[in-house]
């Protein structure tokens, strides 16, 4: 074993590409089997990350925090003064990308957008895999240039006297949007509350959920 | 390094898609990638930096065009080969040719019940004064190189106002060359009409989470 240096990762890049199977399946399928025969990973343990990700950890996590949010002030407040211990109050868990977990509200006159134009940082730990558009080109490059634009594709229409903060996260500092709570909820339960919040209503590229309740 | 990652202003990349729903995993094959990466027992000297400066110098073709996933793929293969844990010819093959020693065993499907719930942080205790405080006019730095950083392109010789400090996290320009040094970060607010002189302002505002050496002050006017 060699000292990392990923000053030299392009020559890897050239070496790799001309040698292994071009189906990233059989890449993928390769790179495991020739992991475990190395003794560097246990294939019981890609199955339960796999499970906890694709099956147990996804928006429906962030609904419960924005539930909660609604309902209580004080819960509100220690939120956004720091999420990642206000989450833990919840039961959450999951530690994925949620070390430093900034929460930031909309209101009448803020809108909250999230985006990662570096890279694709993502709250996974409640937000879970990020989706498709989050990690492409298009969003990354004109979300923090046209924001209101992009929120037009989204089917969002701001008014002017609403301000547009972009979250561009280029730190470990992972950002959640608050959504707003929509009128003729009053007196719903939590899970009620949470079955309306969407996960791009987390994200920033939805601003008002509709209030059909399929929760109980 | 000024690369093709840096995608934050850039024009001729079309709408954005939106969907409404969708699987957590397209492919089976992504997911156990996710995996891998979870469950890797992994050297000492890899960092979330160095994993991001080596996935940024994929060919910006293949930056452009490839899977996400396939992505990881690609970036964990080289930092495998580069640590000399693998060869070329073994990630083709998927058989091993030579063992490797000095790294711990892997984690068990049992062990990832109580790891699943660790969680990385990168503040760090810090002897020095930060140089900003809050409501401070600050302008990003032009300087560039060719290492990693986190600065985009499109904010660097723009001003902005400091609105939050985070106490010091670990610099991933250094992070990404195996030296662990923190500095202070900052969130900095810019008008987007700063940014982007075509676009009308009427006060939005692009935040970037920024490091102390990202940033110069700027005499109050």
């Amino acid at each position: 074993m060699t000292a990392y240096d990923p000053k030299h990762a392009a020559e890897h890049h050239d070496e790799i590409h001309s040698h292994v199977p071009s189906d990233p399946a059989l890449r993928v399928k390769a790179l495991e089997s020739l992991l475990v025969e190395k003794g560097l990973v246990d294939s019981g343990a890609i199955d339960a990350w796999l499970e906890i990700y694709r099956d147990q950890v996804g928006p429906k996590v962030g609904a419960r925090v924005v539930a909660r949010a609604w309902n209580d002030v004080a819960y509100k407040a220690r939120l956004l003064a720091d999420g990642t211990t206000a989450i833990k109050e919840l039961g959450i868990q999951d530690g994925w990308a949620v070390g430093h977990l900034k929460v930031v509200e909309n209101t009448d006159q803020v809108h909250n957008l999230v985006v990662c134009t570096l890279c694709s940082c993502y709250p996974h730990g409640v937000l879970g895999m990020s989706p498709s558009w989050y990690k492409k080109e298009a969003y990354r490059s004109r979300a923090v240039r046209e924001p209101r634009a992009v929120l037009a594709e989204f089917g969002v229409k701001l008014p002017t006297h609403v301000t547009v903060n972009i979250w561009d996260s280029t730190a470990e500092l992972r950002y959640l949007v608050l959504p707003q709570r929509p009128s003729g909820t009053e007196g719903w339960t939590e899970n009620q509350l949470a079955a309306i919040v969407t996960r791009d209503s987390m994200i920033g590229t939805e601003r008002e959920l509709p209030t059909t309740s399929t929760g109980g | 390094m000024d690369g093709i990652h840096d995608l934050g202003g850039e024009h001729g990349f079309g709408l954005v898609k939106p969907t409404a729903d969708e699987p957590p995993f397209k492919h089976d094959w992504e997911g156990r990638m996710l995996g891998i990466v979870r469950a890797i027992s992994r050297p000492r000297d890899w960092n979330v930096d160095k994993f991001r400066f080596t996935r940024e110098q994929l060919p910006p073709v293949e930056y452009l065009t490839r899977p996400y996933f396939d992505q990881w793929y690609r970036s964990y293969a080289a930092m495998l080969l580069g640590s000399g844990l693998a060869t070329a010819e073994e990630l083709a093959s998927g058989r091993s040719t030579h063992s490797v020693t000095g790294l711990a065993r892997p984690m068990s499907a049992a062990e990832v019940a109580t790891l699943r719930t660790a969680t990385a942080r990168f503040d760090r205790d810090y002897p020095g004064q930060p140089r900003f405080a809050v409501a401070d006019k600050v302008r990003a730095s032009l300087t560039a190189h060719s290492g990693h950083t986190r600065l985009p392109r499109y904010a660097r010789g723009h001003a902005g106002i400091v609105v939050a400090f985070h106490g010091a996290h670990v610099v991933p320009d250094e992070n990404s060359q195996g030296r662990s040094i923190a500095e202070p970060l900052y969130t900095v607010a810019f008008a987007l009409g700063e940014l982007f002189p075509e676009q009308t302002d009427i006060g939005d505002k692009v935040h970037l989470d920024l490091w102390e050496r990202y940033l110069e002050p700027v005499a109050p006017s």
